[in-house]
């Protein structure tokens, strides 16, 4: 057998975990190949040098690192909590349905067209409300005018000691 | 009390697999957040200690592929490794230090899984059986890396030294 097919034998060798027949074959070669035996050895060596490594202390840093983790955990999650609230559920609707139409706007492959329908709709509307704005001003000025003829009115009733004859000045 | 039981075990075995303090101290804390939120998958029939060392083995496997660990260099092993108080002459302790140091540094020449697997056997001293319930791979499978793994440190080792005597 070659030397590099016994390698493969040594480990388990030197733990006594191979059939009588792979034994055999290794105690064999290792009677007459030195090279074979000098790695048996730097096995051996590699084992006894690997089980004798300590083992280390943990840090008092490390293990404050490690005791906190649970309450940041539970900090996180209580963060998290607070989105939760049902009470916000409204918001977060409206939130999404502003959000589709944000981006129903600003994806829109006609976006100048809405621009252009949008310009359009706000104009009119504008105009629509100066309209109603001026209707409003001459309403306040016919009841201006209203008070001020009641108001003669009154001063020449004759029950109040007035002239009723006295014509109203408009 | 997991932190109590199992911190040491578990920051022991990320250092002799990342080689640096510093690494081991965060993967340490990683793989225990990991820990937590995985509790709950936990199945009662299984046995814990297993459980956990597999959470453990997987993440700092995933972790030494993702980040490319291979090309890191290791603690210098003085630097935290005391050396052992040996009832041996001191030459002979100087020696066993020096080999130490170098299947220390050729830990880092062996791939992912041969490393962990031989560290679970050789330094942590556990059984075939557990390995493999722990890597959760098939008995025979465990074994050859282990011989592969300790023939390749060996052969590292007896290179090494032969260098040595030959300077």
């Amino acid at each position: 057998m070659k030397c590099e097919n016994i390698e493969e034998l040594l480990s388990a060798y030197l733990e006594d975990d191979l059939s009588p027949e792979e034994k055999r074959t290794v105690e064999k070669h290792l009677k007459t190949c030195q090279s074979c035996n000098d790695l048996l050895s730097f096995i051996e060596e590699t084992n006894k040098s690997l089980a004798d490594f300590p083992q280390l202390e943990v840090s008092e840093n490390l293990l404050d690192r490690l005791y906190s983790i649970p309450s940041r955990k539970k900090r996180l999650k209580l963060s998290f909590d607070f989105l939760l609230r049902p009470s916000l559920q409204p918001i977060f609707a409206a939130a999404t349905i502003l959000m589709i139409m944000i981006s129903f706007y600003l994806f829109h492959p006609d976006r100048n067209t809405i621009n252009k329908t949008i310009n359009r709709q706000v104009h009119h509307g504008y105009s629509k409300i100066e309209r109603l704005y001026a209707k409003a001003e001459s309403f306040t000025d016919h009841l201006g005018a209203y008070k001020d003829k009641i108001l003669v009115s009154l001063k020449n009733m004759k029950l109040l000691g007035g002239n009723e004859d006295q014509k109203v000045k408009t | 009390m997991i932190v109590n039981t199992y911190s040491k075990r578990i920051f022991n075995m990320a250092y002799q697999f990342t080689g640096t303090y510093e690494e081991a101290e965060d993967m340490t804390q990683d793989i225990f957040m990991k820990l937590y939120t995985s509790l709950t998958k936990y199945d009662f029939e299984k046995n814990f200690s297993a459980w956990l060392l597999t959470l453990a083995k997987n993440y700092l496997i995933d972790e030494y592929r993702r980040t490319k660990w291979e090309k890191k260099s290791r603690d210098n092993f003085n630097e935290h490794y005391l050396p052992s108080e040996a009832f041996e002459s001191p030459e002979y302790g100087i020696l066993k230090e020096e080999t130490k140091k170098i299947i220390w540094e050729g830990i880092n020449q062996l791939s992912s899984e041969v490393r962990m697997t031989v560290i679970l056997r050789d330094i942590q001293g556990k059984k075939y059986e557990e390995i493999a319930e722990i890597m959760s791979l098939p008995l025979g499978t465990i074994k050859s890396r282990v011989n592969r793994g300790r023939l390749q440190l060996a052969k590292i080792l007896k290179e090494k030294k032969e260098r040595k005597n030959e300077m």
